[in-house]
């Protein structure tokens, strides 16, 4: 299989990398009509598998499970969770010729060998959606002509997906076509109603396209996603201990500190996070956040350079076939980082001190989120799509590092964000060497503002507050968030 | 001179504005047993929380708790709402969650939490089995705290409390959810420990109380007023009947005479069996009380008819004309009916002001997250008007003690006018006037034709309009019966 991006010309490649539009609600108003009546089979039944069907199911559609026969008959986690919810379960033989839309919704990995059992036992005209493009667009799956291939991406967690559904509400949603799969027309109109199904519409709707989804996702995860928060969390760690910092402290400050840090990212971009902190220690983290902007760029545009090439997804694949022997390495080397296994301690740290005592982490947050927005949108990649994979998923991940940590955080992103991941970190923690060695426990690990005054230059403060608001993930990122949140909170009552 | 156990000097708490507690002085002594009374929105939970150093304030709180004693020296109080995390510490739980299957497990068995417990506190596992017997916890063991009802995690939560047999024990609410056995289970209990030496301090209304109390008082103007007797306790004011809002007062429109028809029904978790062959049918126009002990499978039956269970699919169900599982979303079943519960309560975003929280029940959601259209603003206002909510309109739900909280989520249920109205356990929390106040309310309701499904325990607190009566037993239907002669059939 032929990676599908570079058999594309230039222009063409341009033209599907360029597709980002902010649905209008008004988009939805024909509901789950065209998949009513229709039967659906959801492949893998792990936390989004499950959601999304309960969801679907909800909204009065038709839904089953295929599983693979080992499956089904050692009872495994996936056919207990379709069983226990009374969903109709069955082999791939069994169902899959029944289905007028399949879902695949297993790993990554598996789709190869999932698509290759389950396309030739489609019927003639059916859909088949995905979650992710990478199957498609990295590995060159070829589709049968016959099949319409749509994609529906809920941008959070499945238990996220079932939540807000029930609440009423929904998860933003990334949706697309794929432009060799669409004979009939109907991919749109099924993309839709799957969405609709889900409650993705009320929260925001993306329409992108398969090579715009995995080239930005694929840098977003692998840099400012992952790769910088494990990197950001492993320096500031040591460089704590080496200073002198109790080391329970230290290790409760860095593990819940991205996601305390983050959160204020979530609800006002990186001007609302920056603006957390006191003048004088938003100047010093303005300050240290271009310096490790303009350290980091080149390391930003190799990874976008690797993706768009292919060149990533060829070694990561070569590494598949290798019994994934970088992976495991990498992983429990991870594992072995004296962060990891250090427990956090039992101090309580208010919500403010994380701020105040790990200005460095937001430093580290600003420069990531930017620096990754900016060689996205360099690349041809949209803002609304770069700011989905940079800034937006960004809190979601801290969330993992809170939970358990950086080992947590691996296990839950998909095998490819992880790969990904121990590749930028192995890379940039020699890149910061020499930066580390001017880092003292004022911006990491005691709270900047003791003993100075608060005096900052008025001039100086404006200039660096416009710099922050004027980027454009600000401004992008003011308009989605606008959208999504019309949401949470409509005040007009 | 005997030192008191807890002494309060100067205390005052303010929520921004609003001044709770002004300058409170108050001493219990060894040897007292407290019930703290009087009307909803006095500052009681505001108190008890300070006491157990939850709260920050001015003047002085001080103990002298008892290094010899063989009770644990402490100060342990069990909250009227209880919240826990899941494995992962956050807690963006639903209420639904507990009917929806994962083979992951999301949060802590109740052996899990009670072993950590006892660890953390050093208690001997002998010492609960009691407790787990009369609250009915022996086959719970394996159950995930998500699983668990609102009336199961207070009962975890007195168990708890009552294995810890602290020095100083208050609890908030200490009957909420639970039926008339375990009341005086609880009661008896409470007598013993008053026996061994805990000062008790419980915040209730209730009629029945342990006969270990000697002492009661009431927050008056934000000062501790003591008085002689449970009776001395003041009430609220009796609110003024007033007629419903124009748009309730006529039939709301019914889309099939038979609502719920439900064949044969079974529910099980696993090996456990949680509703065994039910059949029931509800027509318009009738009001049920559905009635059973803690765990008989009410809240479960109601999932059922209001969309939120998952095993409805694999049932024999037609609700309002319709069978279940051909095509309906539960939007269409849910824009039919109107519900609360203690779940529903405890999972609601408490972050919604009160206009928002209201407006939700046009769209069944547990938020605003619409705009409303001219008429839903219209009849927003006549509701808020009708239960006097005028006034707390912006406020967030979560700033509104406990009572008023119930009547806001009972304006939500009904401000759609919905054909059918589910009222599982409404008066939970409330005290004597509202609960009379409410009830009227529904009695009012049902003049117009109003379909109804009740649920409560205690006859007291019924509304009058009660006309059938199905009662559940261990997952089974007990009895079905019309309701003639009302005050004998209606308590349980």
């Amino acid at each position: 299989m032929a990676n599908y991006f570079n058999t594309l010309p230039l222009r063409e490649q341009l033209e599907q990398l360029s597709h980002a539009e902010f649905m209008d609600n008004t988009e939805f108003t024909d509901g789950v009509n065209a998949l009513k009546g229709k039967k659906i089979v959801i492949v893998g039944c792990g936390a989004q598998g499950l959601n999304q069907g309960l969801n679907l199911r909800d909204s009065g559609l038709d839904v089953s499970y295929a599983l693979r026969k080992e499956a089904i008959e050692q009872k495994r986690d996936s056919w207990k969770n379709a069983t226990d919810n009374n969903f109709n379960v069955g082999t791939y033989e069994e169902l899959i010729p029944t289905a007028d839309l399949v879902i695949n919704l297993t790993p990554d990995k598996q789709h190869t060998s999932v698509i290759n059992a389950v396309m030739p036992l489609m019927k003639e005209g059916a859909t088949l959606s995905y979650s992710h493009g990478f199957n498609i667009v990295e590995e060159g799956m070829q589709i049968r002509k016959d099949i319409t291939v749509i994609m529906v991406a809920p941008k959070c967690p499945g238990s996220e997906v079932r939540a807000e559904y029930l609440r009423g509400f929904g998860v933003p949603t990334l949706i697309a076509v794929h432009p060799e799969n669409d004979p009939q027309g109907k991919g749109w109109a099924e993309a839709k109603a799957y969405c609709v199904g889900t409650g993705g519409h009320k929260a925001g709707v993306l329409k992108s396209s398969f090579v715009a989804e995995v080239k930005s996702d694929l840098m977003g995860e692998q840099t400012i996603l992952c790769g910088l928060l494990q990197t950001g969390s492993i320096l500031s760690f040591d460089k704590m201990i080496e200073k002198g910092i109790e080391a329970g402290y230290a290790s409760k400050l860095v593990q819940y500190g991205v996601e305390v840090i983050t959160e204020a990212l979530k609800h006002g971009g990186v001007s609302g996070m920056m603006d957390r902190l006191s003048n004088p220690a938003k100047v010093k983290a303005f300050e240290i956040s271009e310096e490790l902007k303009d350290i980091m760029r080149p390391l930003f545009q190799k990874h976008q350079d690797d993706i768009m090439s292919g060149h990533f997804s060829k070694t990561m694949m070569e590494d598949w076939a290798n019994g994934d022997a970088n992976l495991l390495k990498w992983r429990a080397e991870t594992g072995e980082t004296a962060f990891e296994k250090t427990p956090a301690g039992d101090v309580k740290i208010n919500e403010q001190e994380y701020f105040d005592n790990y200005t460095l982490m937001v430093a580290f947050i600003r420069a990531g989120v930017e620096l990754a927005f900016e060689t996205m949108v360099e690349a041809g990649i949209k803002p609304e799509s770069a700011y989905y994979e940079s800034l937006h998923e960004t809190p979601l991940i801290a969330n993992t590092i809170a939970r358990k940590k950086l080992f947590e955080m691996n296990r839950v992103i998909s095998d490819t964000a992880e790969y990904g991941c121990y590749l930028f970190d192995q890379a940039c923690k020699p890149l910061l060497a020499d930066f580390m060695k001017t880092v003292d426990t004022d911006i990491v690990g005691k709270n900047f503002n003791e003993g100075r005054d608060a005096a900052v230059d008025n001039a100086q403060l404006v200039v660096i507050n416009e710099i922050l608001r004027d980027h454009p993930v600000e401004i992008v990122g003011r308009k989605l968030r606008k959208a999504m949140t019309a949401m949470k909170a409509i005040k007009t009552v | 001179m005997v030192d008191p156990v807890v002494h309060i000097a100067n205390l005052t708490i303010q929520y921004g504005k609003d001044t709770v507690l002004h300058g409170l002085n108050w001493q219990i002594f060894p040897g007292e047993q407290w019930i703290l009374g009087g009307p909803s929105g006095t500052g009681k939970t505001t108190l008890a929380k300070a006491i157990a150093g939850q709260l920050k304030y001015e003047g002085t709180i001080a103990f002298h708790l008892d290094p010899n004693s063989p009770l644990p020296a402490k100060i342990h109080y069990v909250s009227n709402w209880f919240q826990f995390t899941n494995l992962e510490g956050d807690r963006n739980f639903y209420y639904q969650q507990r009917y929806n299957k994962f083979a992951k497990n999301d949060t802590l068995t109740v052996f899990a939490e009670l072993k950590h417990f006892a660890q953390e506190e050093q208690l001997s596992f002998d010492n609960v089995r009691s407790y787990l017997t009369i609250f009915g916890f022996e086959n719970f063991k394996d159950q995930q705290l998500i699983e668990l009802s609102s009336g199961e995690h207070k009962r975890l939560q007195l168990i708890k409390a009552l294995w810890l047999q602290p020095q100083v024990l208050i609890i908030d609410q200490p009957y909420t959810g639970l039926d008339a056995q375990s009341r005086k289970d609880l009661n008896q209990i409470f007598d013993q420990l008053a026996d061994q030496g805990v000062s008790l301090l419980l915040i209730s209304n209730d009629d029945e109380q342990p006969n270990c109390i000697n002492r009661f008082a009431e927050i008056q103007d934000g000062q501790i007023v003591i008085r002689q007797s449970s009776e001395e306790l003041s009430r609220g004011l009796p609110r003024t009947r007033k007629a419903l809002p124009y748009f309730l007062q006529r039939a709301p429109e019914v889309s099939s005479q038979v609502m719920v028809k439900m064949n044969k029904i079974n529910i099980s978790y696993g090996e456990k069996q949680v509703l065994k062959n039910i059949d029931w049918e509800v027509k318009a126009g009738e009001k049920w009380l559905l009635q059973g002990h803690n765990g008989s499978g009410k809240s479960t039956l109601l999932s059922l008819i209001n969309g939120d269970h998952p095993q409805a699919y694999a049932n024999d169900i037609h609700l309002f004309g319709k069978k279940r599982g051909s095509g309906e979303s539960i939007w269409d079943i849910k824009e039919h009916l109107g519900i609360i519960s203690p779940e529903l309560h405890w999972y609601y975003d408490m972050n919604a002001n009160v206009g928002q929280t209201i407006a939700s029940g046009f769209f069944d959601s547990m938020s605003l997250y619409q705009r409303l259209g001219f008429e839903q603003q219209q009849k927003l206002e006549q509701i808020l008007h009708f239960f006097d909510l005028k006034e707390v309109k912006h406020k967030t739900l979560g700033s509104l003690p406990l009572g008023q909280q119930r009547l806001v989520l009972l304006a939500r249920t009904i401000v759609k006018h919905p054909e059918l109205l589910i009222l599982d356990e409404p008066c939970q929390g409330l005290d004597k006037e509202q609960t009379q106040y409410f009830n009227d309310v529904i009695d009012d309701l049902s003049k117009s034709g109003q379909t109804l499904i009740y649920v409560g325990h205690f006859q007291t607190q019924l509304p009058t309009c009660i006309d059938n009566k199905i009662v559940l037993e261990k997952g089974e239907v007990k009895a079905v019966t019309e309701v003639i002669h009302k005050n004998e059939a209606l308590s349980t």
